[in-house]
């Protein structure tokens, strides 16, 4: 692909609008999170700040950017300082290959599935430096546990993907919304009911949501991987979380929810809502069940999810031998 | 197709287009680019290898490991094969790195974090006499030989084609491969089978 000056604009206008998208979410989504939260509680959520206390989350930010810097004492201060950059960076090239609306891509990849899958797997790789070089017994123990649990969730996940792309023959996002209908009964979740079950439960996994934040679980590891971290390095692990959760939502919202496409009207709304729907049942779910313990958490991935997902795989590969 | 959003979008990349063939005479060529990118990524990899050479403990061994990866992979992106540089970082980046972590995690703690000495002045000596030797018999012939080279643009070839290779022509590597890590696999549970108690779960 040659240079073009048009291709290096759009993907500066692209950087600039997700980076705005991401602070957005977060800041909706602490709100959201927290009203949803007192009401499945039976309580009022935040109502004090503004009016049905709509500016708390704009306090908690402000509370964040202003606080001191605490750095334990014998930290490992390269990784230390280099964990929350290396979950910040990946996540501006996430956004990269979605298909948001029919001309809201900000760039069309080929690959773009496995641009995403490739880069998220750094993630993984801050969780470890993060656990790792702060010098904390919580922190590491957080930090095997994201280890364990990425590495074991990754593999349905990629399976449950798959499935798909093996039925509709192409890694390319927008082609993908292309292939499926206004119609919630055109949409790939009809024809992979499975594969979207199993990437459902993996998606909350991977994000480390309850009730699988085990490399984070308050009550045991008092904040897991980012216990040393305050102020800005724990709002760019708490940005890239928020950003890392819509993520996931709008790649299941294109793979099995139609993407774009809508019963009237297409454009980037339709997506909007499918991956904002998917990330109010990722925040009701957390407020509804209990955290799982850790061997109930990998034996549900290697017994369960794993046997699903390659039976799925296998069946499909079956359906479209026959069908071509 | 042409919706006035379609129009206006075209319309911009008309005019950037303009603009680019407007300043491109003053502009460097477009390998310009293409070598910058090369040269860090270069950097990378060596810095990577460097660190994971040099470094005193083995996380930061690790991270330089990652860091050459994701050269390689860069490389990879420079040879017009996004596939095989995605596969890399998915593979060596997200899954072989973060097990290292694993395998580190087991080993003994080391107080201070210092768990290799670095080398004497024999080791250091040895150490470059390894790093030159594949240079002084590749380096000639590179220079001696590339400048004659006239090396097409890589073509990006599509994913469905690598697979029917994989499946056609190159099956039987591919399945030898295959084998070789179900052996490996295998011996891995063998030598960390343990029997359990009886009346345990």
């Amino acid at each position: 692909m040659a240079l073009s000056l048009a291709v290096f604009v759009q993907i500066i206008v692209a950087v600039l609008l997700v980076i705005g998208l991401m602070v957005g979410n977060a800041v909706v989504m602490v709100y959201v999170e927290r009203k949803a939260c007192g009401f499945i509680q039976r309580r009022p959520g935040p109502f004090e700040v503004g009016p049905r206390g709509l500016l708390q989350a704009v306090c908690d930010s402000m509370k964040l950017l202003g606080k001191q810097i605490f750095v334990p004492g014998n930290i490992d201060w390269p990784l230390h300082f280099l964990a929350p950059v290396v979950a910040f960076l990946p996540v501006l090239l996430l956004y990269l290959p979605i298909p948001f609306g029919p001309y809201l891509t900000s760039l069309q990849v080929d690959d773009g599935i496995l641009l995403i899958l490739a880069f998220a797997g750094l993630g993984a790789v801050s969780n470890i430096l993060a656990g790792w070089s702060s010098n904390n017994k919580y922190g590491l123990l957080g930090a095997a546990r994201a280890v364990a649990q990425s590495v074991a969730y990754e593999i349905p996940m990629i399976m449950a993907l798959l499935a798909v792309i093996f039925m509709t023959g192409t890694m390319n996002l927008t082609t993908l919304v292309e292939g499926q209908g206004g119609w919630p009964w055109q949409w790939n979740i009809v024809r992979q009911p499975l594969a979207c079950f199993i990437y459902v439960v993996c998606l909350v996994a991977e994000t480390n949501r309850a009730p699988f934040d085990l490399p984070e679980a308050e009550s045991e590891l008092t904040a897991g991987f980012h216990t040393e971290y305050s102020g800005m390095g724990f709002a760019l692990f708490f940005l890239s979380e928020y950003a890392n959760m819509l993520l996931v939502s709008f790649v299941c919202a294109v793979f099995f929810l139609g993407g774009w496409r809508g019963p009237f009207l297409d454009g980037f709304w339709w997506t909007f809502a499918k991956a904002y729907a998917i990330m109010f049942f990722i925040v009701w779910i957390r407020w509804t069940f209990p955290r799982v313990r850790f061997d109930q958490l990998l034996n549900l991935n290697w017994k369960w999810l794993l046997p699903l997902s390659i039976l799925n795989l296998w069946l499909t590969a079956v359906v479209v031998k026959l069908a071509n | 197709m042409d919706s006035p959003i379609a129009q206006v979008l075209a319309l911009i990349k008309e005019l950037l287009d303009s603009l680019q063939a407007a300043v491109a005479p003053w502009l460097p060529s477009q390998q310009v680019p293409a070598y910058l990118a090369f040269a860090l990524y270069v950097l990378m990899m060596l810095g990577g290898g460097l660190t994971a050479v040099g470094a005193r403990n083995l996380v930061r061994a690790m991270m330089g490991l990652i860091l050459t990866f994701l050269g390689v992979s860069g490389l990879y992106l420079l040879m017009a094969s996004p596939f095989m540089a995605f596969m890399q970082l998915l593979i060596y980046v997200g899954a072989v790195c973060v097990l290292i972590f694993f395998a580190i995690m087991l080993t003994a703690n080391v107080p201070g974090g210092q768990e290799a000495k670095l080398p004497g002045p024999g080791g250091a000596l040895r150490g470059l006499a390894v790093f030159v030797a594949p240079l002084a018999v590749l380096g000639p012939l590179l220079v001696k030989h590339v400048p004659d080279l006239e090396l097409a643009l890589p073509e990006a070839t599509p994913t469905s084609e690598l697979g029917r290779g994989l499946i056609g022509e190159d099956v039987v590597p591919f399945e030898l491969i295959s084998i070789i890590l179900l052996a490996a696999m295998a011996g891995a549970v063998f030598l960390a089978w343990r029997r359990r108690p009886e009346g345990r779960a």
